[in-house]
């Protein structure tokens, strides 16, 4: 009994340690300067204003740069998925192949690496390339970083796919290439759209590669958020305001994707 | 699993078509291998190149090839190892606090008490958040004046601390805003781990008359220890990586009190433009991450 009400003590305060924080950001969000500038903090008893957000948006660049984010976030989870389905298709299936364990090394070597590392040279040759400040660049980029995730976690998908569905499409003389189309991946379709999900919040969150590689015209959302900071005056509201316009959309895809939301997660921590 | 219903497919001219599965599958993989060459071999490769030219970015002078001279300057430089120290005391107490932390989640929620999976998905939000965002909230709650954490410390007769201004102080924010975000994923694999011990070894325990210490402390730590080791390995990693957050919440200062080895790297390229001798530092970096890398393989196989 003991037990269980630590358990639900130690739980409860915990949620609260990790909603707070975005609870405060939303709430700020929508406070007047005089509300937000006062001690001590008004959690409740203010007039919610809609100030910050027209402030916000009313900004010169902001909806290019939330278009921005969104084109690249949608470009580069589309290349992951296609790119991806293929190369996690082979792994689930054929334990062993000429060139999967350099393959594999690479994408490890992905996640292991501080991103700067392989950034630094990126940067100097897609200057050299013509490529700084382009957004099929960051797609590109963006795609070929996050590569490694969806893969494992596809892998995850497709190997729950029962081999006998493919043996027998196989008799009957489908070809590799149209099994794979017409049969497995509907099949894998739901792992598909929670993987997508998964590389679109990686991609969405990404700021190491656009405040490297963007410049004016590429700019993303978390470029923007960012910016705020080295403004001399520090405007509380409509920084909460930025932040919260770039949290809203990923808490509302995870309540989507609950259901994968472990698998996803710890993908590719444990994985061969 | 897969062996046994193999078993029962087409077996005639089984060799043959096993080749002529073989080579359209290994096809598959050939765009992975053309983005990954182009976003990691080659900009790999072409790092350790450049490590060895004079290049900075506010030059217009044709680079020249000056051997090992970035990497002389780089280790000689007190910055380098400033920064990994730092770096080392940011790991090291970041791990001590998110380890145990996580490990306690996880029994909690391995409970398997009413709610569970609400307290499960509330847990997980903050590492899906963007990094970006968070510094700025956690820079906000931080504020010396205006700061909800300095007004929850006063009601508790405690004086204002200027947490962003002073090293230790700092350091410590730090820890917490990037706890806040990782403490959910160790928590998850822990729990994965513990999902996967068989109930039956618990239920021979308690017929032994083990008390619940004891069966933490002889069967279900010695069972997650590899779960631990991994996690370990990929926070490491990660600490090395530490940007975002970094970025917002201090960049780095006061001073450079709390930069850490990856984000001296990316001041040293962007900020003072010396291109070739952040690429130098990068090359230190990577080999830094060698052996965490080849442990973390070494961990996982130990795990399932």
């Amino acid at each position: 009994m003991a037990k269980r009400f630590l358990a639900y003590g130690l739980l409860g305060v915990s949620s609260f340690l990790a909603l707070f924080p975005i609870f405060w950001t939303i709430s700020t969000s929508i406070k007047d300067r005089v509300d937000t500038y006062t001690l001590p903090p008004k959690f409740f008893n203010f007039t919610p204003t809609l100030k910050n957000y027209s402030s916000l948006f009313s900004l010169e660049q902001f909806w290019e740069i939330y278009w921005n984010s969104i084109l690249i976030t949608f470009g580069s989870t589309l290349l992951c998925l296609v790119i991806g389905s293929l190369t996690a298709y082979s792994f689930a299936r054929k334990p062993k192949f000429t060139g999967r364990g350099s393959l594999e090394g690479l994408m490890i070597a992905v996640r292991a690496l501080p991103g700067i590392v392989l950034l630094l040279p990126i940067y100097k040759l897609s200057s050299y390339l013509g490529l700084y400040d382009s957004k099929m660049a960051l797609i590109f980029i963006y795609a070929g970083f996050n590569l490694p995730f969806a893969i494992w976690l596809l892998m995850s998908f497709f190997e729950q796919i029962p081999i006998e569905i493919e043996e027998s499409a196989r008799v009957d003389g489908a070809s590799n290439t149209r099994m794979f189309t017409t049969i497995i991946l509907p099949i894998a379709a739901p792992g598909l759209v929670a993987t997508g999900i998964f590389v679109s919040l990686l991609s969405w969150n990404e700021f190491l590669i656009p405040v490297i590689m963007a410049g004016e015209n590429a700019k993303t959302l978390p470029v923007l958020v960012a910016s705020f900071i080295s403004n001399r005056t520090l405007d509380w509201g409509p920084m909460a305001a930025a932040a919260t316009v770039a949290l809203v959309p990923i808490v509302l895809l995870t309540v989507a994707i609950q259901r994968w939301l472990v698998a996803g997660l710890s993908s590719g921590a444990v994985k061969e | 699993m897969r062996i046994i219903t193999a078993r029962f497919g087409p077996r005639t001219k089984s060799r043959m078509n096993r080749r002529k599965n073989l080579r359209p599958i290994a096809h598959f993989t050939i765009p992975t291998w053309i983005f990954l060459a182009a976003t990691v071999l080659v900009p790999f490769v072409y790092g350790i190149y450049i490590s060895f030219l004079n290049i900075n970015l506010a030059s217009f002078l044709p680079p020249i090839f000056v051997g090992f001279e970035n990497y002389q300057n780089v280790l000689n430089a007190p910055e380098t190892w400033s920064t990994f120290r730092i770096t080392l005391a940011i790991t090291f107490i970041g791990l001590l606090v998110q380890l145990p932390l996580g490990v306690i989640l996880a029994v909690a929620l391995h409970e398997n008490l009413k709610g569970t999976k609400l307290f499960r998905s509330i847990l997980i939000t903050p590492m899906l958040l963007t990094p970006v965002a968070v510094g700025l909230t956690y820079r906000f709650m931080f504020d010396t004046d205006l700061g909800v954490i300095n007004w929850t410390l006063s009601l508790l007769g405690v004086d204002k601390v200027n947490w962003l201004g002073s090293q230790t102080s700092a350091l410590l924010a730090l820890i917490v805003v990037d706890s806040w975000q990782s403490i959910p994923f160790v928590m998850l694999l822990v729990l994965a781990a513990l999902t996967a011990i068989s109930p039956s070894l618990y239920e021979a325990a308690r017929v032994d008359g083990a008390g619940a210490g004891q069966i933490f402390r002889n069967l279900t730590f010695p069972l997650i220890t590899p779960t631990l080791l991994v996690i370990t390995m990929i926070k490491i990693m990660d600490f090395l990586k530490l940007f975002d957050t970094l970025f917002i919440l201090t960049r780095g200062g006061p001073g450079n009190s709390t930069t850490t080895l990856g984000l001296w790297t990316y001041k040293t390229g962007f900020v003072f433009l010396e291109l070739s001798r952040a690429a130098a530092l990068g090359v230190l970096v990577a080999l830094i991450t060698l052996p965490v890398y080849f442990l973390w393989r070494k961990a996982s196989k130990g795990v399932r």
